[in-house]
């Protein structure tokens, strides 16, 4: 097999040493206040898609066994991206964990209906009164989370 | 290696053409802040990949942010487009990716993408700024060959694998071995740690 080693022009690195330009923290609170605009509808979007996946998969969804994994995948997925917000209280590590679960019952072929429930609790705790919670017990439910999660029950 | 982003270190975005690339509107909506936010003026944006091609294919662009997790075509796979049939003027465009999550059976298709970073989200500004200087400074080469388009996927250059002979030609061995000429002497250690006059 042939291999060919080479450097390319990075035209980024002439560009972002020119003169001129803005300091590395103004862009940061540029950015941040950009951000910020944005709140708003970030945290209605989050709202709507928790809402949608307790309409779906929630405890008593009616025809969530003939739901797929991938339309659970993506709504936790969209929640991870809008939770720049909410990450204080862990709501994106939430999201991640059940990500994780997912792609599990994807490879297993399997839900595990009460491990779903315990996530979309946790998400919905988290969004009302997660602020409030002391942030020991913030982690110790995440980190219960985490190991249900990473929890496979073929595995022993 | 490339030198970390201080706070005063001053950085010019603002002649560079950036695409961004999400299937999620809100998302793609937090990504555009953020980069506009940089100083950026000519940003693209694209809600898919087929959106991400027909621009690749009609503009030159200096860097390109992307989502991982879309439907249809996902962004690794757009990516091993861009490497090898993005044209001369985008193939070797640094490009970053951002996820969520990645999925078990992403991991390596992941690492075998082309891109020069993955960041993870949720973004914040701090972090995707670091990103951004860390891929316009790194000077790792560029592999192209049938299996891989990409920069070099060793970050560090650390040996091959122990217990392994490396598969390249200029992997050296684990092992030290024997010295090939003989120790310098004391005062030419000293002699090079001499503080020295220079004239500036």
């Amino acid at each position: 097999m042939t291999v060919r080693k080479f450097q390319p022009p990075n035209r980024l690195a002439k560009m972002i040493k020119e003169r001129g330009g803005i300091l590395a923290k103004d862009a940061i609170a540029a950015a941040e206040a950009g951000v910020e605009s944005l709140r708003e509808s970030s945290l209605a979007n989050l709202d709507a898609t928790i809402a949608e996946m307790e309409r779906r998969f929630g405890k008593g969804a009616e025809g969530r066994d003939a739901e797929s994994f991938e339309a659970l995948y993506i709504l936790s997925s969209r929640i991870i991206d809008v939770s720049i917000f909410v990450s204080d209280v862990g709501i994106d590590r939430a999201a991640v964990s059940l990500c994780g679960l997912v792609d599990g019952f994807a490879e297993s072929g399997a839900w595990r209906w009460d491990a779903v429930d315990v996530h979309l609790n946790a998400l919905r705790l988290l969004r009302s009164i997660g602020a409030q919670l002391p942030a020991e017990q913030r982690e110790a439910m995440l980190a219960g989370l985490h190991q249900v999660s990473r929890h496979r029950p073929d595995e022993g | 290696m490339t030198e970390a982003l201080l706070p005063s270190q001053r950085i010019n975005l603002e002649r560079a053409t950036v695409l961004v690339l999400d299937d999620n509107g809100a998302s793609l909506d937090i990504l555009s802040q953020v980069v506009a936010g940089f100083g950026v003026k000519q940003m693209h944006r694209a809600e898919s990949v087929v959106d991400a091609q027909s621009l690749i294919r009609t503009k030159t662009f200096d860097l390109v942010i992307s989502d991982v997790q879309m439907p249809v075509t996902d962004g690794i796979e757009f990516i091993e487009w861009l490497r090898r049939e993005g044209g001369e003027t985008n193939r070797y465009v640094p490009v970053i990716l951002v996820t969520g999550h990645t999925r078990t059976t992403q991991i390596f298709k992941l690492r075998d993408a082309g891109s020069n970073y993955v960041v993870a989200k949720p973004i914040t500004p701090k972090v995707l700024l670091e990103r951004i200087f860390w891929v316009a400074r790194e000077d790792r080469q560029f592999i192209e060959c049938e299996t891989y388009i990409g920069p070099d996927r060793r970050f560090k250059h650390e040996g091959p694998p122990p217990g392994t002979d490396g598969r390249r030609k200029d992997d050296l061995p684990a092992e030290v071995g024997e010295a090939q000429t003989p120790n310098m002497s004391d005062d030419e250690i000293a002699n090079m740690m001499r503080p020295a006059k220079v004239q500036i």
